[in-house]
């Protein structure tokens, strides 16, 4: 028995991404709750709750979004957590289905991305950002995050090859994902052949930022059922925030002090996961996960990824939409995606792109390079 | 420019030519990015000790081929990378070409174009 009891996870939506949009941030949050009340066909007044992600909703915040698009919740809550924030809301508004704080919760992200945005939204990030990452050439995430590649290749042995089969397989994947901006087929000499951005960086280890937006809905079982939705069971939930800070260099997340918790939670292990989305803003934190998490042993990563199949077909079907890295990243949509695909496959609702047989899935979240390292880590177990 | 208030202590010795970083008086604690309380203990009193250089190991780096900054344009390839000070915190610093990981480097510090404190490791020779 879930310690959800019979709360349950439904409608997954995806406001289609665009590479540059004019609207603003209110815009795309507001398409994602339209998108859920035609999913659900409730009306605006059924969503008492309301938790929200993004990052591009400054001067405005989520109670001036309630006055914006007229909704009253008595339950209200904002995830400045990029990345982490999908299995984060999905948490909050269960709980808060469970004790009675609210009845039907939306969970939305989104973000807009203007001409010059997501550089100012880097530059701006966080004041260790601001001070003492940004005037070190002003490389962004994608510096970060290649550091931090470099030193797991050298750690564990990892190749560009490696990589690169995940990046192809997510691409893979997009092929059949109509919402995904990267479609075309990529092929490995296009992988390792493609301009360097930031060593051992190069074009297809890097998101790409875009616009869009996400969400699903959080209720009782008998409230879907009489909506006639197609719900997930939530069987374990973590998050974990600045996670081993003494490590000089992250090579483990915070899933790694968690993930015990959560498969005792799930009542499953690593092995009867059907299909995993893992958040994957760049290939070397996937890796990551899977060995944190508990798919595989630490440093074994590479030994695993050479051993899978990661297509929908897969013998590890993963990424199943493409992940960011086809799909795009919107902003904090992006901490959203993984959960919500992970919606679809277990409601086997994922159409093309669904995966035989899935009784049970992950999405996990990664998010928030403040200095060094991403600090927020999450993830959620579902359940048929 | 916004700057947190620590910082522009760093950037005022920097401009000495000296590399300032903060110690707890209190756990004794050496912290970097500079703060206004003690990461270990809460403390707010934070003492400055200055020095022409740190010594620090080399845990890895990259070379930035794309900037989201058009003042580095002619500047790229760049070097950058993470370095462990002798003294305990990590500190993001550009790199000279010699200094690799694995690599026992000096850290010092300058002021950049924009007068900001800039970390700079050259390897110990």
């Amino acid at each position: 028995m879930s310690s959800y009891g019979d709360v349950v996870a439904c409608a997954p939506i995806t406001v289609p991404y665009v590479r540059r949009s004019e609207h603003d941030a209110n815009w795309w949050l507001a398409a994602a709750l339209a998108a859920l009340l035609r999913a659900s066909g409730l009306g605006k007044q059924a969503i008492d709750g309301l938790v929200m992600a993004s990052f591009t909703l400054a001067p405005d915040g989520p109670a001036p979004f309630t006055q914006y698009v007229g909704l009253s919740p008595r339950l209200l809550d904002f995830l400045p957590t990029g990345g982490a924030s999908g299995p984060m809301a999905l948490r909050r508004a269960a709980r808060a289905v469970q004790c009675g704080d609210a009845e039907v919760v939306a969970c939305i992200a989104g973000d807009t991305l203007q001409p010059g945005g997501f550089r100012d939204l880097v530059a701006g990030f966080s004041s260790f950002s601001r001070d003492c990452v940004w005037p070190y050439g002003a490389g962004g995430p994608n510096q970060s995050f290649a550091m931090l590649t470099e030193h797991a290749m050298r750690r564990t042995g990892a190749t560009r090859e490696d990589f690169g089969k995940l990046c192809i397989a997510q691409r893979s994947n997009a092929t059949r994902n109509p919402d995904a901006l990267l479609r075309a087929p990529l092929a490995m000499s296009d992988y390792l052949g493609a301009r360097p951005i930031a060593s051992p960086l190069h074009l297809y280890d890097c998101v790409m930022p875009c616009a869009g937006a996400e969400g699903f809905l959080v209720m009782h079982r008998a409230r879907a059922e009489t909506l006639g939705l197609r719900a997930a069971r939530i069987l374990g939930t973590i998050e974990r925030h600045n996670g081993y800070p003494d490590d000089p260099v992250q090579w483990r997340g915070g899933w790694a002090v968690d993930r015990d918790t959560l498969w005792q939670a799930a009542g499953i292990g690593p092995g009867d996961v059907d299909c995993v989305q893992t958040y994957d803003d760049y290939p070397v934190i996937v890796m990551m996960q899977f060995e944190d998490l508990g798919f595989c042993a630490k440093d074994g990563g590479p030994d695993f990824i050479r051993c899978h199949d990661f297509t929908i077909a897969g013998n590890f079907p993963h990424n199943t939409g493409g992940g960011q890295l086809s799909a795009g990243q919107a902003g904090a949509a992006g901490g959203f995606l993984g959960v919500v695909e992970a919606l679809r496959q277990v409601t086997g609702t994922a159409g093309e792109r669904q995966v035989a047989r899935v009784w049970h899935a992950l999405a996990s979240g990664f998010g928030m390079i403040n200095y060094d390292r991403g600090l927020c880590t999450s993830a959620v177990v579902l359940g048929a | 420019m916004t700057r947190a208030a620590a910082m522009r202590r760093m950037d005022a010795a920097a401009g000495r030519g000296l590399l300032a970083l903060q110690r707890c008086a209190d756990c004794g604690r050496v912290q970097y990015p500079p703060r206004e309380v003690c990461a270990a203990c809460l403390g707010d009193a934070l003492e400055w000790e200055e020095a022409a250089s740190a010594e620090a190991d080399l845990l890895a780096e990259t070379t930035l081929h794309h900037s989201h900054d058009p003042a580095f344009a002619e500047a790229l390839p760049l070097r950058v990378g993470l370095a462990r000070l002798a003294a305990g915190a990590v500190a993001i610093t550009f790199l000279d070409a010699d200094c690799t990981p694995g690599c026992r480097a000096r850290v010092s510090a300058r002021l950049d174009a924009a007068g900001r404190a800039i970390l700079h490791a050259s390897p110990t020779r």
